[in-house]
């Protein structure tokens, strides 16, 4: 029997994420919070944990909500401004 | 055209052995809702489509970001057992889901249980069967159940929202099988919900994307207002997004009879709206207290603790419609929040075949 797929074409596949630097010495770290509970807690103590193991700077912070897409303007700091960000999604 | 085995798809078409278990079959490749379906025949297919074109991209769907043509919905309606006069209510929900305003990347992708629920409106409720009376949201109908059900395929194939991958839902939900209604605007005291926010057309379909129904009951009022103190009862509770998310909306499905005991007493839906929106209310240091992270208006942010703060931040976001039959039941359908509901006119005449942005 034939049948025909039910899932249909993606021609916008989503976006692969930058590959990972070697090494962290020096880089510029952006926390990326999404406002969820203890998101601020667990990135920041992240970013601390970071910083003093590989001698990396924690430039930036910014929020998000967790229910939409980051803010293009923020995505834009960030990228201009850090190396590596620091994020999470859901709870 | 080009045929594949199912255990290596990546064509149109597949081969599935006469003897499989279709059901089984899907499920290896993550298809399906675990009930069993229909076999999209390619004869199935072109009948759903009645010789109308197939191949535009209609939406594109989050969080797959897979592209929804006329083919692919009716692969699914089939699947769903549609019929091809549902086709065309299954499109115009589809067109629903990808405007930017429900944003339905986080619909799919919450731990929430939302799921969005379809309401057909007008005179396709009444040519291709939909019904709005009695038991409307429950079994029985074949409108609603089917094309309730092809929407959520349409979600977890083409969107990719499948448990654990495409959908983080904590708990899911049973709305997530099927939700489709239609408005019972035979029995409704108002004009039709779609005409309230400027669709004017024969028939039209609204998407909300929210919780299951809650139950309101009354069955000794004969004024309005006691009615709806316990609308407001269901919607004043810190036991939903509502409660921390000043846009979301409260989808409120009067029974008939309620309906008819507001409109007797020369309440119009937007008195009744206006109503609930003065009513359903908790104290702000109340809601502050439950949720240190809320997407308030300033205004509501700035309410003494002793205010009593709405649980959402304008009467325009409680919609009214008459929903079911014979009873005083009535329901309040809560918002996952970060959404706003869709209304959207369905395609006079036949098929066209022009993309919509989405």
């Amino acid at each position: 029997m034939l049948i025909h797929r039910p899932d249909g074409a993606v021609t916008t596949p989503p976006a692969d994420l930058s590959a990972s630097p070697a090494v962290l010495s020096g880089k510029r770290i952006g926390l990326l919070d999404n406002r969820k509970p203890n998101a601020d807690v667990l990135l920041g103590r992240l970013a601390e944990r970071i910083v003093e193991r590989t001698g990396a700077t924690l430039v930036r912070t910014e929020t998000k909500n967790a229910a939409i897409p980051c803010d293009d303007q923020v995505l834009g700091l960030l990228a201009e401004e850090v190396d590596v960000i620091l994020t999470g999604t859901a709870d | 055209m080009h045929v594949d085995k199912l255990d290596e798809p990546t064509s149109v078409l597949l081969q599935v052995d006469d003897g499989a278990d279709l059901v089984d079959a899907l499920a290896q490749h993550g298809w399906g809702d675990g009930l069993p379906v229909v076999a999209p025949t390619p004869e199935r297919v072109d009948a759903m489509l009645a010789g109308n074109p197939g191949d535009a991209v209609i939406a594109v769907l989050p969080p797959r970001f897979g592209e929804a043509t006329r083919r692919t919905l009716a692969v699914n309606a089939v699947m769903a057992g549609c019929l091809p006069v549902h086709l065309p209510v299954l499109e115009a929900a589809v067109r629903a889901l990808a405007r930017p305003e429900l944003n339905l990347r986080g619909v799919n992708a919450t731990t929430h249980c939302v799921a969005p629920l379809l309401i057909v409106h007008g005179e396709v409720a009444r040519t291709a069967g939909y019904h709005g009376g009695r038991g409307a949201f429950g079994p029985g109908n074949r409108a609603n159940a089917a094309t309730g059900r092809a929407l959520r395929l349409v979600l977890l194939h083409v969107a990719g929202a499948t448990i654990g991958d495409g959908d983080a839902s904590t708990q899911g939900g049973p709305a997530k099988y099927g939700y489709c209604v239609a408005e019972n605007v035979d029995a409704s005291p108002w004009p039709a919900y779609p005409t309230t926010i400027g669709v004017d057309t024969a028939s039209a379909v609204t998407v909300h994307c929210g919780e299951a129904p809650h139950n309101v009951h009354d069955m000794e009022s004969d004024d309005p207002a006691r009615i709806l103190d316990k609308v407001a009862s269901a919607m004043a509770t810190t036991a939903q997004n509502n409660a921390c998310i000043s846009q979301g909306e409260y989808l409120v499905a009067l029974c008939p009879e309620h309906a008819a005991t507001c409109a007797d007493a020369g309440w119009s839906r937007r008195d009744v709206a206006s109503y609930l929106f003065q009513k359903a209310r908790l104290p702000a240091a109340e809601l502050k207290r439950a949720f240190a992270l809320r997407a308030w208006e300033p205004w509501m942010e700035r309410l003494g603790d002793h205010d009593p703060a709405p649980m959402t931040a304008h009467p325009d976001n409680i919609r009214i419609l008459v929903v079911g039959g014979p009873g005083k039941h009535s329901s309040v359908i809560p918002s996952w929040g970060m959404t706003r509901s869709v209304t959207l006119p369905l395609a006079d005449g036949p098929l066209g075949n022009e993309p919509t942005p989405c």
